[in-house]
């Protein structure tokens, strides 16, 4: 079987990623901040495909959502280092397929792009307390919802893609 | 004696039949001098139940708000008028455009809110964008046929504002929660919790004296100005349908 980046399918399905960002459904969040879908998609598609294609498609899904993001700061470094780490996890070590694994990759990989954003807001000159309070609920609440939700949806990919893409 | 016993007797046994009459007649008069009280009232206890519906009411209050809507019309084109003979911009001469709202991101890193409507329709740059209630951003971004729009509440919105009752300017800052602040330019300020806050009637960027806030608390002691807490008139969580300003 070919690599995952050239099964058109599985690449067409980073689609979906813009799209729930766009929807936004109301009934995942929590204290009304969504999941990163981002975090969701990519952690399984790095565990599989390896550090340079987890690396490249951050870097895809990051530009694709500070398109559609209005504002000066960008998601493009934390998804990055996030396909490369997760690339190198999947390839050295046994094959990652615990849900506490998962979750815990999802929750590290999300507080690691909420304060990459966090750290952009401050360069810009944000720094207002009131603001700092925002973005520290705003990294946590992230980090949890996306970690509960990464071994539902993350073990589920990953028994996929690990059909379509064995090692 | 005796037959001269009897007509006495007669008269006072018929007065004594006729006075519940008397007293009868003496209050129908006081319910002439009082023009029907009393039976208007129990008139009105009775037939309650047949009072006219709430749909009869609707259209007195539908009545009433067409009324008003066509004495804003008027008000608006009178203060159109005064504002061309002040040689202000002509903010208020523009279109109203209705657009539906397909994404919605009131909270979280970014917020902002997706139009069904963009360039094609006449959605430019800055044009206001207003909820039920009042602005709730502007826009940031046009494509052919969507518009992104920069909630008030978004870290780093900042638009000027005004306060009608004090006379005062006032910078709103968006600080990522719901409520955003509001920073005053004076050191001696006059605001009370509850005060209105609106855009500007001398505003070039925004139409004028549009409602935008009402302020919750006041913190006195920050420094270099006075800053407080504002809850947006219009919440942007709710909103299915706005309304753009096109220029």
């Amino acid at each position: 079987m070919t690599r995952l980046h050239r099964q058109p399918i599985c690449v067409a399905s980073a689609l979906v990623v813009p799209i729930l960002q766009m929807a936004a459904p109301s009934w995942v969040n929590l204290d009304g901040v969504p999941p990163s879908w981002a975090i969701l998609w990519l952690l399984p598609w790095s565990l599989v495909d390896g550090p340079l294609a987890g690396a490249i498609a951050g870097a895809a899904i990051g530009l694709v959502l500070d398109g559609l993001s209005l504002g000066d700061v960008t998601q493009v470094p934390a998804l990055v280092l996030m396909g490369w780490w997760w690339g190198r996890l999947g390839r050295r070590g046994p094959p990652i397929q615990r849900s506490l694994n998962l979750g815990l990759l999802a929750w590290i990989g999300s507080l690691v792009l909420g304060l990459s954003l966090w750290l952009q807001w401050l360069v810009l000159g944000l720094s207002d307390g009131l603001i700092q309070s925002w973005a520290l609920h705003t990294t946590l609440a992230q980090a949890l919802i996306t970690g509960l939700l990464a071994p539902l949806i993350g073990s589920w990919q990953l028994l996929l893609w690990r059909r379509r893409a064995p090692a | 004696m005796g037959s001269s016993q009897r007509p006495q007797g007669a008269r006072l046994r018929s007065i004594q039949r006729l006075w519940p009459w008397l007293m009868l007649l003496i209050a129908l008069g006081l319910v002439r001098l009082s023009k029907g009280a009393g039976f208007a009232d129990a008139f009105a206890l009775l037939s309650r139940p047949f009072w006219p519906g709430a749909a009869q009411s609707e259209w007195v209050e539908t009545a009433k708000q067409q009324e008003q809507l066509s004495r804003l019309e008027l008000l608006e084109q009178d203060n159109a008028r005064l504002r061309g003979l002040l040689a202000l911009d002509q903010q208020s001469s523009g279109d109203w455009l209705q657009a539906a709202v397909i994404s919605r991101t009131a909270s979280g890193w970014w917020q902002q809110l997706l139009l069904g409507k963009g360039s094609i329709e006449g959605v430019a740059k800055d044009d206001a964008v207003i909820g039920p209630g009042g602005l709730v951003g502007r826009v940031q971004s046009v494509t052919p046929t969507t518009s992104s729009v920069r909630l008030l509440t978004a870290p780093g919105s900042r638009i000027g504002v005004w306060l009608p009752r004090t006379q005062q300017h006032g910078l709103l800052v968006g600080l990522g929660t719901a409520r955003p602040q509001l920073q005053f330019l004076d050191k001696d300020i006059q605001v009370r919790p509850g005060d209105l806050v609106s855009t500007s009637p001398a505003s070039t960027l925004l139409p004028p004296n549009l409602p935008v806030a009402v302020v919750q608390s006041l913190n006195a002691r920050s420094v270099p100005a006075p800053t407080a807490l504002v809850q947006l008139i219009a919440s942007p969580d709710a909103i299915d349908w706005v309304q753009v300003k096109v220029r």
